[in-house]
């Protein structure tokens, strides 16, 4: 199964996947509305993508009460618009932070791989964000260990 | 012979044990459903008192889906009586079904205080279907409505009640809302909120009578005026569904929350009998300590862990992450884990002028509870609710990060990135495999 692969060491921070995202979850460019996020280190010189990693539990889907989150045919947990009532409890289940609400439609959201051709690896121009045959894995942890070191030791002083 | 499986309540619990089963099981089993009420979600049943969704969408199952799901119902009958020397639930009708084992999942109702006048027309509890159909009617557009107690039930209600267009009063016992919920500061912060948006608050309220008033329900308190209401919600407490059992020789705790006594398999003390949901004195996740949660996270957990070892399985359970959230008028309030710990190390930030609220609870390095508060709109909020769930539930090591989180406890994100919570997490399964689409498995539609 394809997965998005997030390489952090590839990103440049330009927001580009949060653009395309929030437009093909939303049908606006706002990065407010986007469903991949991408986090800044060191002060604003380096950053990292952080999005669903379609976990096998699937969190949100269990945690549904009526059952409005299903796994895609491209393997992405998806919420059925019509059928959320939008009660937040998959954003609290979600122990990945990446469970959405949109205050304008009364709907929780999340990324569903934009039906197997995800908008954020297309418009990432450095291919920090790939979709391809991969293992889900961490792809962010050891670069944020790395890239905190400086502001914990700084507050530990 | 086919297994014979009887599950007793048609709530979460027992519609996810079902669910299970059928997932899990090699060869097709027979599934009864004892059910005193149609399937639904008690979730969603705010959504139908604030007209967002029709009544048919609260409904977890109907005739023909538990059909589909090969299951033989018996709906609008209580278990009367659990017979464990012959293998047998005895019905409120007399009809008597046998098992091979069995599921207890009878859940909870709502109870009123014992005060003159609270059986009166026009005062409800919000808990059931029928109950929902009987506020819906009553609360009108200009209708006045007080809600009696301001505790995690009230709270789910309260924006339906204004989206009728009622004016509402709460009543609350205690010296401040939520309190079983969230702590004082953030309980303030709320109150605060619920002020701005025109909801009339009293608390520290006994309510002790409530009489007719020429057609109107009249509240009188220790102190203070009456109130006069069109209409009384009231939201004052559930109550385990247990009764029945008495004389069955289950084992039921008589400590505080009370519940069925279960081992790491949600088997009662009697052979062949689990427990799930509300009625079950299942594992906290923190603390490892047998409580019940009556939270729908837990009953789910519980009802998918029962049906794998229904279905032969050695599935053991590890314990269930207490937690809630709830929206008021767009500010969102949730808590996690063990947030009222008077042991833990505390560190808090209040932004009053945001109305925000944090409070992260450590022993050691790791995370045993949080409590989170915020407009909805703040897109963060809804981010930091589920990181705060992956370190409460995860325990992964923190104490590089204490000191940042002492000084900054908003700023959770690269914490739970640097802590590498994603690798613990991903491995994470509640039935230590893929969970299944909610749609009918396989196996099922192949039969």
């Amino acid at each position: 199964m394809k997965v998005l692969a997030l390489h952090p060491d590839k990103c440049t921070g330009c927001l580009r996947c949060e653009l395309y995202c929030s437009y093909m979850q939303t049908g606006a460019f706002q990065p407010s509305k986007s469903v991949i996020r991408v986090s800044p280190f060191e002060g604003y010189t380096s950053y990292a993508p952080y999005t669903c990693t379609q976990c096998d539990e699937g969190w949100c889907m269990t945690a549904c009460p009526v059952g409005a989150i299903i796994i895609t045919a491209a393997g992405a947990k998806d919420v059925i618009d019509d059928t959320c009532v939008g009660c937040k409890l998959c954003t609290i289940a979600c122990p990945y932070g990446t469970m959405f609400y949109d205050g304008d439609t009364g709907k929780a959201y999340k990324c569903n791989l934009c039906g197997g051709a995800p908008a954020c690896a297309e418009a990432c121009p450095t291919q920090a964000i790939t979709y391809e045959e991969a293992a889900m894995g961490d792809w962010i942890g050891d670069f944020a260990a790395q890239r905190t070191v400086r502001v914990l030791a700084r507050e530990v002083a | 012979m086919a297994a014979r499986h009887v599950i007793i309540g048609g709530g979460t619990a027992g519609l996810n044990c079902i669910r299970t089963i059928r997932e899990e099981e090699h060869e097709t089993s027979e599934i009864t459903l004892v059910s005193a009420e149609r399937p639904y979600s008690r979730m969603v049943l705010p959504y139908y008192l604030g007209e967002t969704i029709a009544e048919s969408h609260v409904f977890t199952a109907t005739p023909a889906s538990l059909a589909a799901w090969k299951v033989k119902t018996m709906i609008g009958k209580k278990a009367a009586r659990l017979d464990t020397q012959n293998h047998a639930v005895t019905l409120d009708d007399g009809a008597t079904v046998e098992y091979d084992d069995c599921l207890i999942a009878t859940g909870s109702r709502a109870v009123k205080p014992p005060i003159p006048g609270a059986d009166g027309p026009g005062v409800h509890c919000f808990w059931t279907l029928d109950e929902a159909r009987a506020v819906i009617a009553g609360v009108t557009p200009g209708s006045r409505v007080v809600m009696v107690g301001a505790g995690f039930i009230a709270f789910t209600i309260l924006n339906a009640i204004l989206a009728r267009g009622a004016k509402l009063t709460i009543v609350e016992v205690a010296p401040r809302i939520l309190p079983r919920m969230v702590d004082a500061d953030c309980a303030e912060i709320v109150e605060g909120w619920l002020a701005k948006h025109g909801v009339l608050l009293r608390t520290g309220a006994t309510l002790t009578k409530i009489e007719d008033a020429r057609g109107k329900r009249k509240l009188s308190f220790t102190k203070g005026d009456p109130i006069v209401a069109d209409v009384i919600v009231m939201a004052t407490g559930i109550r385990t569904n247990l009764e029945w059992l008495d004389g069955s020789g289950i084992d039921v705790a008589t400590a505080p929350g009370g519940g069925i006594v279960v081992d790491d398999h949600l088997r009662a003390s009697v052979k062949s009998v689990y427990a799930a949901g509300d009625v079950a004195r299942g594992a906290n996740l923190v603390t490892g300590a047998p409580e019940v949660h009556a939270i729908e996270p837990t009953a789910q957990e519980h009802g998918r862990v029962v049906g794998a070892n229904m279905a032969g399985r050695d599935l053991a359970y590890r314990g269930s992450l207490v937690m809630n959230i709830v929206e008021a008028c767009h500010l969102d309030i949730a808590s996690f884990g063990q947030w009222d710990d008077g042991a833990a190390e505390v560190y808090t930030a209040i932004r009053r002028e945001r109305s925000q609220y944090r409070k992260l609870l450590f022993h050691g390095g790791r995370l045993t509870g949080a409590v989170i508060c915020g407009p909805a709109a703040d897109i963060w909020t809804t981010n930091d609710v589920g990181m705060l769930k992956g370190l409460c539930s995860t325990g992964v090591d923190l104490s590089a990060w204490k000191s940042h989180l002492r000084q900054n406890p908003f700023d959770v994100k690269p914490a739970f990135l640097a802590a590498r919570t994603v690798t613990r997490l991903l491995p994470e399964s509640i039935l230590g495999r893929p969970s299944n689409s909610p749609e009918l498995p396989q196996s099922v539609v192949a039969r």
